[in-house]
């Protein structure tokens, strides 16, 4: 392995490691502008050059691979003045655009030219070359060539990543843009992703653009709840209010990237279909009341169906969308509060990447979770419970999310020729639901609730609250403690530590599992 | 003055018909080469000392030996991309020796171990390319490409490849883009085009009058040609001259021939009532020279790098004293800000500077401090690009303003001279 030594500091490396990763590993950034990690490597913004002892003049540190006994210097006085003139070149034709730029505050050219800049121009504002601006260049996307700063970041990602590639530079020296293939548009299901590596602000999201200055927004980690993938994200909010999802690295799961699809997700907290309150049929009319009345509701009804038909009647239906603290509680309720074995937490959704990217072919965050649980309390299968729904004996059935909007067909079939049963959702979104609930009772998104999900490769991973849920909706295992407690059957989950130790006690996979063991990488289970 | 080398037949006229070519001499190496090892040839050359005569002037030989023997597939480009203002040269081999740089490119090939070779030649060259195309389908009429060429096992096959006019084209990782049909941008280095070079194979790119010189090396040996010139400088180079002399033109001496010599005996010196000025020794890329320094140079590698300039193509531009050198640089750093292919920063961005900033002082308004800064950013072009074109531009930038800095003071300070103004 090759010794090399970087600013004093030496280390061991492996072959045909670049003097910038090298870096990295010894803690020190060397600013870049087209290099970036999951991309090919160009050289050409030559911001990441440095001093190498005993060669002639100074070294791109993305393209120059370690040798061994090589001395690198990256703060010396001939690198700093050289990435001050690189940046100078860098600027000439820049925009004065930072108080109308949405990447102020998070631009390669703003913090470098802090860091190393901090000169006056020498050249003159009439003299710079003026480009088109705004231009839309696909439902998601906006592009500024005068602020470009053609480090074709963007080009590539849609050469090497998508596969697609809908731009290309034309023309040539300073006359070069970013422009759309003939007839193209970046539309792709990725496009979002060029906003994130675009190191200025040239390519902006349609999405974000306007909504927030960067520096008022806090961040969360979180993960993202869209498919079986469960990539990695960053939510972006403030005041209770989510502006945007950025993909957050995770080498095992997303790498830098994420999807249009996952990272427009947060929008489900705004939604029409958004369940905010709690709602009960009474006679033809749904009529709204508040949590607590419509749960005591609920819970006569459940009562009423458990006497009347025995507590079989009543079906339980966890969701592949839920966490597996939600499914645990959902689980326990169902035996020990109402009593029945009619549980189905399997959704035998095909696993695996649809598009050789990103995007799972099973369109929920934890089948694999709910899964564990399912077989934990011995349930029946999707299958059993739909024939149980055609042969009348379900008079009841209990759902905890939209899980059954992927099973329609079969279920409008069941149904056809059968006594429609009551339902209760437990529900945050009422969208696509294929079936007139009667009792609604709202749960928090993924965005307001912490929670577990096992993704599609066995990975163990959380979500975090980044807003607080509205209204004093609760999350789920707490309603059911609740429900329980009402109902005199105590499923004793009343706090977190509660549902860990349980958790613990029914899945040996995750036998001791804590949200600090998961991390912010997740643990493999699986 | 030695034998001619690669002007030996120049002057037939007949000598673009095969036939004149046979009966002059053409492809008579050929088969001694095909007859040898690669190793041996490769070794000849490498004993010649012959040195690249596109510009940078990298041992041959050693190039070569820089293929992996073990690769199945390599490619021989030979660089015919000639676009530096002020050379010509290669296109007079081309037009009227074509069967030369043919057979050099076949004895090179079989040195090398290709089996397909390209001509990048420059879009321009219209006639060049067809007189290429013809002597091809000559050469593989006779047998000296194709199949089992004169009986030896070895098979090529050469294609000829036109440029679409960019002047980067000529940079040769830029060449090799263009023909794999790609935008002409010159690739990272490394990895270098020995390594990982055309459709990504090992490859060799030389210019058109290196591989010229191939045939006479093996013919004669690489000793015979060490022989030749002037220390680490030999064999003998084709010198064009441009400007006001009185016979401008590609002329073949030894490397080390003093300049005054080759200027006043090959191109007769300057026009009647013309007085020299400088000299840009090796294509518009090369440094300036005054005419004291020009005069007490010799044209070899290391004569004109220790006169602060290059050799580079041989491309020897005359300069008069009625010729401004603000004038001069700004038609200079037009071509390049024009040919700049935008990959990376300091040329894309600073090419264009320079010149902005130059157009300003030549129309005489120019503001204190232009002439500094305009050397301030050519130096912070210097060494830091992706590939030699930045250096190629602000060296010509940088030894005009040193030498003849009065000259851009006085225009800066609105002293300017009449000429300028309307080209401006």
């Amino acid at each position: 392995m090759p010794r090399i030594t970087i600013d004093n500091r030496t280390i061991d490396v492996e072959a045909n490691t670049s003097i910038i990763k090298a870096a990295e590993r010894v803690g020190i950034y060397i600013p870049r502008y087209c290099y970036h990690p999951s991309l090919s490597i160009v050289a050409t913004c030559r911001m990441c050059i440095v001093e190498v002892e005993k060669a002639p003049k100074l070294m791109p540190a993305c393209s120059t691979q370690v040798m061994d006994g090589m001395v690198v210097h990256t703060d010396t006085e001939k690198v700093k003045s050289a990435r001050k003139e690189i940046l100078e070149f860098l600027l000439i034709n820049h925009p004065l655009d930072c108080p109308i730029c949405d990447q102020a505050g998070e631009c390669f050219l703003q913090d470098y030219y802090m860091d190393y800049g901090l000169y006056h121009s020498r050249f003159r504002q009439e003299d710079k070359i003026r480009r088109r601006k705004r231009r839309i260049i696909g439902n998601n996307l906006v592009l500024d060539n005068e602020r470009c700063i053609l480090c074709s970041r963007c080009v590539r990602f849609l050469q090497e990543v998508t596969k697609t590639e809908e731009l290309t530079v034309a023309e040539r020296g300073d006359n070069s843009e970013i422009d759309l293939r003939e007839g193209k548009t970046v539309d792709n299901p990725y496009s979002l992703n060029l906003a994130d590596i675009c190191p200025v602000g040239a390519i902006t999201s349609r999405d974000f653009r306007f909504q927030s200055r960067v520096w008022f927004l806090q961040r969360t980690n979180s993960i993202c709840t869209g498919c079986a993938t469960g990539c990695n994200v960053e939510a972006h909010h403030r005041n209770g209010k989510v502006y945007r999802l950025l993909p957050r690295h995770n080498g095992n799961v997303n790498g830098h990237w994420m999807c249009d699809f996952g990272r427009l997700s947060y929008k489900v907290l705004m939604s029409e279909s958004r369940v905010t309150k709690a709602d009960i049929r009474v006679n033809e009319g749904i009529n709204p009341g508040n949590i607590k009345d419509v749960l005591k509701e609920t819970i006569k009804i459940i009562e009423k169906i458990i006497k009347d038909n025995g507590a079989d009647s009543i079906g339980v239906m966890g969701s592949a969308n839920q966490s597996l603290e939600n499914n645990l509680a959902l689980a326990e309720f169902a035996r020990k509060s109402i009593g029945t074995k009619n549980i189905c937490m399997d959704f035998p959704f095909e696993q695996g990447i649809k598009d050789g990217i990103l995007i799972n072919k099973d369109p929920m965050p934890n089948s694999s979770g709910a899964r564990l649980i399912h077989t934990a309390n011995n349930g029946i299968s999707i299958d059993q419970f739909f024939s149980l729904l055609k042969a009348g004996r379900i008079k009841l059935v209990i759902v905890s999310g939209n899980d059954l909007y992927f099973f329609r067909e079969k279920l409008s079939e069941v149904l056809s020729d059968a006594p429609k049963p009551k339902i209760i959702g437990f529900m945050s979104d009422m969208s696509n639901f294929p079936w007139q609930v009667d009792c609604i009772l709202p749960v928090p998104t993924c965005f307001e609730e912490r929670g577990m999900f096992i993704n599609y490769a066995g990975l163990l991973q959380k979500t975090e609250p980044a807003v607080s849920a509205k209204d004093g909706i609760k999350p789920l295992w707490e309603l059911l403690n609740e429900a329980s407690l009402l109902m005199g059957k105590s499923i004793e989950l009343k706090d977190r530590s509660a549902i860990l130790g349980k958790l613990s006690q029914t899945i040996k996979e995750i036998n001791g599992i804590t949200y600090e063991k998961i991390g912010e990488k997740g643990v493999k289970v699986l | 003055m030695a034998e001619k080398v690669l002007f030996k037949n120049i002057n037939d006229p007949k000598q673009l018909e095969i036939e004149t070519c046979l009966k002059n001499g053409g492809y008579n190496i050929l088969k001694k080469a095909l007859s040898m090892k690669p190793e041996a040839l490769i070794e000849e050359v490498k004993k010649s000392n012959l040195r690249g005569r596109g510009g940078a002037g990298f041992p041959t030989g050693m190039k070569w030996s820089f293929i992996p023997k073990a690769a199945p597939r390599k490619y021989l480009v030979c660089n015919a991309d000639e676009g530096e203002p002020g050379t010509f040269k290669d296109r007079v081999i081309i037009e009227k020796d074509p069967h030369l740089l043919l057979e050099g490119i076949i004895i090179s090939s079989y040195a090398i171990g290709a089996y397909q070779a390209y001509i990048y030649i420059r879009g321009e060259f219209v006639k060049g390319a067809r007189i290429l195309e013809k002597a091809i389908s000559d050469a593989y009429k006779n047998g000296f490409l194709g199949k089992n060429i004169l009986n030896s096992g070895y098979n090529l096959d050469v294609i000829v490849h036109r440029g679409a006019g960019a002047y980067i084209c000529g940079e040769e990782t830029a060449l090799l883009e263009s023909i794999e049909g790609k935008r002409g941008l010159p690739r990272v280095k490394p990895p270098f085009p020995a390594q990982v070079g055309l459709f990504g194979c090992p490859t060799v790119i030389n210019n058109v009058e290196t591989l010229a010189a191939v045939p006479a090396i093996v013919a004669k040996g690489g000793d015979w040609y060490a022989g030749i010139g002037k220390g680490k400088s030999t064999g003998t180079k084709l010198f064009s001259i441009s400007g006001p002399v009185k016979k401008p033109g590609v002329y073949e001496v030894d490397l080390g021939y003093p300049f005054k010599n080759f200027f006043e005996e090959y191109a007769g010196g300057m026009l009647d009532g013309k007085k020299l000025k400088a000299v840009i020794p090796g294509g518009s890329s090369t440094p300036v020279l005054t005419a004291e320094e020009a005069m007490n140079v010799a044209l070899d590698y290391e004569s004109l790098q220790s006169a602060g300039s290059m050799l580079g193509s041989g491309a020897i531009i005359i300069i008069d004293d009625k010729t401004c050198m603000v004038d001069a640089l700004y038609i200079l750093v037009r071509f390049y800000h024009h040919e700049s292919c935008g990959q990376c920063t300091p040329c894309r961005e600073g090419s264009g500077w320079i010149e902005k900033v130059l157009h300003r002082i030549e129309k005489g308004k120019g503001v204190p401090g232009d002439v500094e800064l305009i050397e301030s950013v050519a130096n912070n072009i210097m060494g830091r690009t992706l590939c030699p074109f930045g250096d190629a531009l602000a060296m010509p930038v940088l030894s005009f303003v040193k030498k003849f800095r009065h000259e851009f003071i006085d225009h800066a300070a609105g002293k300017i001279c009449g000429r300028a103004v309307a080209r401006a």
